[in-house]
């Protein structure tokens, strides 16, 4: 087993937020020291990409969101700004230390919530076709199985059946397990049961913790974590109630603002986690699909298609807002309603799995996205 | 494990000591599903007698309702910082008096652990889980509501008739966000254009309706009939925060009049604002769908009687109670049926109890099953009586604190689509650590009257299974825990 003091208490999940850790290093599998580290930040519900990084420079903008652009915006070249609940991640803006991809999304268009964060998971050619996530197939290529930190395993952690899971009990009540008494259990069963017991077995030898409960101080936590020496490589934090159908809000105080802030609260998190760490590290935002263009009928947006990523961490030593926008017009719209995607999102997964676990472009667009001709944009994030 | 015990496990809770094992399995399966039941509990956790929840405690919806409005009447006081409401005593006080979370999570549990109408909550579980709510948006006292009488109460029912009642219950206006929806060229959109304000649609429910409750996204609708959806719905709801008023402070009868304006009635389950609704025809799926509040009872029932909510939804039933990995034959048994019946609940039902019967393949069990399937074998008393509601005690877990550590609860903030019936999806260490820690925390919480051994003798445990217990020792807990474990009693094998 690992040195890494994490222990099954250390996990959490409250307040909307939940932690996952992966890419411990398991005796035997380890080969070199991967590069850097990889942390998605999981915006479950369909994050608001025009509300999050508004196109203040176009003119189309203001007659399509009256009433939900918000006010104090921060200005970040002549077509985008920031949203105010952003304000340490346009700070790291400002380090160059932080990036946004914007107008993208993985390439789904249907609009199901379940269907696209399937996709946004598992990375297959269609929904629910992978019983893997790619990230799981990502650490797996990079012989990295490890353990993540939940109750249940997120879809895109699991790749081969090496992986685990950790999440803090607090059943009153209890006691201490007694590792002979799993072990007959284990035995007791056979094919996937006996391997799940058999992981129970492990952890039962590890000691408890006392863990944090809010989403920054999680982030911090999985930082720090990730910052030790055979730390975990990956993490996975999940945030929900994004779909804002009503009353989504303008500001920072409106109900999507309090969201973004969560992640504002999260980067931060891990920014003070990692320390030194931070320098090889990549943290990227996942979300299932964009909104509307248009407020709906009830201060809101429906499902969408093009969204924005936001990247952070030391590996990005210039901040760019990477887009080909393809506008607000009515022409200009993906079914005259959603901002298109003009960038497939898989590439900049595809661009932070090469940072982070140094693998080829063509290995991760082949084997992690089944897709050999995914474009390569390593170069717009990194150089 | 005998035929009973197997089939009490795949479509039930499992047998409680005091009853006695029925000889004719399938015609009992059968005679369950028109089984009627009291919530039945305990008072406490020392009480011998099991006896009828207390009528208080199981409120009428306008009762609830009224209770939110003066929850929320006392938190805007609270607010103003006005004494007698604004010390943490008060604010506890009135969330104690008010807000029915933990009385509804406690009588569910008492329902599965004591009831004698097992077959039937397993499917109530299942449509509360497929027609899932959450406790988003000011939801919390009508959750249990809808558990009981939108799905519950119609068991014996058309399928059409539970979804429209599901469809129209305030627990699901409001949590899929259609208590504020209104139609583009209604009255209020209309109005709110010429006076500067934002009214009209979102099509969370209309989108949630075909894709989740009805046909799936194999039916290949398009956004126009999401759209048609969404308009049929507009006008239906209304938002518990609007009945206890945002701004003003006023009384119940003041409220009540209110809601008379708005919407002809105070019943929140039958709530349509005719000036919210879309005017016009619309057209779902090739079937049109006349104006007014009538629309929505035909949209629903044109969308139970379809084609591809047949096969979605007997799919899920399958998976869900005959096996893992159901056939296509269990699926179109369970299909033909309905199609038969016309979407006859009984008759569906029916057919999912005949094939699982039929089916020897394993069924392993959700956490919140096998956790009630616990308790009922060994007659423990893990959760608090009702009498013990408001009294903290180290000891006992709340309702919420066990479904939370489970992974699975009805009243949890989650997605629409509800918990898996997916084996893989439960499949984790961590997972199965809460399985040895309850079963641990049962034996030593819970003084359960049956021993390992004598539920073992009552099943008719596997060889395998009285092996495991027997090599764990001469601990009884040991025992408890090791049998509770197997991969019997989980559902994994079929021993």
């Amino acid at each position: 087993m690992p040195k890494l003091n994490l222990t099954r208490r250390q996990f959490l999940k409250t307040s909307g937020a939940s932690l996952f850790l992966a890419g411990l290093p398991l005796p035997g599998f380890t080969k070199d020291k991967p590069p850097g580290t990889i942390s998605v930040i999981m915006l479950e519900g369909g994050m608001d990409g025009l509300a999050a990084v508004p196109p203040i420079g176009d003119p189309d903008l203001s007659r399509m969101r009256k009433g939900l652009i918000p006010d104090d915006y921060l200005k970040l070249n002549s077509l985008f700004a920031l949203h105010p609940s952003f304000q340490y991640f346009g700070g790291l803006m400002a380090k160059n230390n932080a990036s946004i991809v914007h107008a993208t999304n993985f390439p789904y268009t249907l609009r199901s919530h379940f269907e696209g964060q399937n996709l946004m998971q598992g990375g297959g050619l269609s929904p629910f076709s992978e019983s893997t996530g790619w990230l799981g197939r990502a650490l797996d290529l990079a012989m990295l199985p490890g353990r993540s930190l939940s109750l249940d395993m997120p879809l895109l952690l699991r790749g081969t059946d090496k992986n685990d899971n950790f999440y803090p009990a607090s059943v009153r009540s209890s006691s201490k397990l007694s590792t002979q008494l799993i072990d007959m259990i284990s035995m007791a069963h056979s094919k996937e049961g006996a391997s799940v017991f058999n992981k129970v077995s492990q952890k039962s030898t590890q000691k408890d913790s006392i863990v944090p409960r809010d989403p920054a101080s999680l982030a911090k936590y999985a930082g720090k974590a990730m910052s030790q020496e055979g730390g975990p490589l990956s993490s996975v934090i999940k945030v929900t109630q994004f779909d804002t159908h009503a009353s989504q809000g303008a500001n920072e105080n409106g109900y999507h603002g309090r969201q973004m802030t969560l992640i504002d609260d999260i980067i931060a998190g891990y920014r003070e986690g990692l320390g030194d760490a931070w320098d090889r590290s990549i943290i990227l935002t996942l979300t299932e699909f964009g909104r509307t263009v248009k407020i709906n009928g009830t201060w809101g947006t429906d499902h969408g298609y093009g969204s924005a990523g936001l990247l952070a961490g030391g590996s990005i030593t210039k901040s760019r807002v990477i887009s080909e926008w393809p506008g607000l017009a009515d022409r200009d719209l993906f079914q005259k309603r959603d901002v298109m995607s003009t960038i497939d999102y898989r590439s900049v997964c595809a661009a932070c799995i090469e940072n982070a676990l140094g693998l080829d472009h063509d290995l991760i667009a082949d084997k992690v996205f089944f897709t050999p001709k995914l474009p390569r944009v390593y170069d717009y994030i990194f150089s | 494990m005998n035929e009973q015990f197997r089939i009490a496990q795949k479509l039930g809770l499992m047998f409680r000591p005091e009853e006695s094992l029925p000889e004719d399995i399938k015609s009992w399966a059968m005679k369950q599903l028109k089984a009627k039941s009291p919530a039945l509990g305990v008072n406490n956790t020392q009480a011998k007698k099991i006896q009828v929840w207390p009528n208080k405690l199981q409120p009428d919806l306008l009762t609830r309702d009224n209770l939110y409005s003066e929850y929320k009447y006392n938190r805007q006081r609270e607010e103003m910082d006005l004494a007698g409401y604004n010390s943490e005593a008060a604010k506890q006080d009135n969330e104690k008096k008010h807000l029915l979370l933990k009385t509804d999570q406690l009588k569910f549990s008492h329902r599965n652990v004591f009831g004698n109408d097992q077959v039937k909550l397993r499917f109530s579980s299942f449509w509360t889980n497929h027609f899932t709510t959450g406790n988003i948006w000011d939801n919390q006292n009508h959750i249990g509501h809808m558990m009981e009488e939108a799905i519950l109460a119609n068991l014996n029912n058309n399928f059409s008739e539970m979804l429209y009642k599901v469809t129209t219950h305030p627990s699901m206006l409001v949590y899929l966000d259609n208590c504020w929806s209104c139609g583009e060229r209604s009255q209020t959109a209309i109005w709110a254009k010429q006076n500067g304000e934002q009214a009209g649609l979102n099509d969370n429910l209309g989108r949630e309706l075909l894709e989740l409750h009805t046909v799936s996204p194999s039916a290949k609708y398009t956004e126009s009939d999401i759209r048609g959806a969404a308009n049929t719905l507009a006008g239906w709801g209304i938002w518990p925060g609007r009945i206890s008023d945002q701004s003003e402070l006023l009384s119940i009868p003041q409220r009540h009049q209110k809601l008379l304006k708005m919407g002809g009635t105070i019943n929140s389950w039958d709530f349509f604002k005719q000036d919210h609704a879309e005017p016009g025809n619309k057209k779902v799926l090739g079937k049109v769908i006349p104006a007014g509040k009538g629309g929505l009872r035909q949209l629903t029932d044109f969308l139970a009687a379809h084609e591809h909510t047949v096969k979605h939804i007997s799919f899920k039933l399958a998976q869900h109670f005959v096996s893992d990995n159901p056939s296509k034959a269990d699926t179109d048994f369970i299909a033909n049926a309905w199609r038969k019946s016309n979407g006859n609940l009984d008759e569906i039902h029916s057919a999912v109890i005949e094939r699982a019967i039929q089916s020897k393949e394993p069924k392993f069990q959700w956490p919140m099953t096998w956790l009630f399937q616990v308790i009922r074998l060994s007659d423990a008393r893990f959760f608090k009586g009702w009498g013990q509601l408001n009294r903290y005690d180290n000891s006992i877990m709340e309702s919420r604190e066990i479904f939370e550590e489970l992974g699975q609860g009805f009243w949890h903030e989650r997605q629409p689509d509800g918990y898996s019936s997916d084996k893989k999806e439960w499949l984790s260490g961590e997972m199965f650590e809460r399985r040895i820690r309850f079963s641990d925390a049962i034996y030593s919480a819970g003084r359960p009257k049956f021993k390992a051994d004598d539920i073992m003798n009552r099943i008719d445990a596997s060889v395998t299974t009285r092996s495991l217990v027997a090599n764990v020792g001469m601990s009884e807990k040991s025992k408890f825990i090791a049998l509770m474990c197997s991969p019997e009693i989980m559902g994994l094998e079929n021993a």
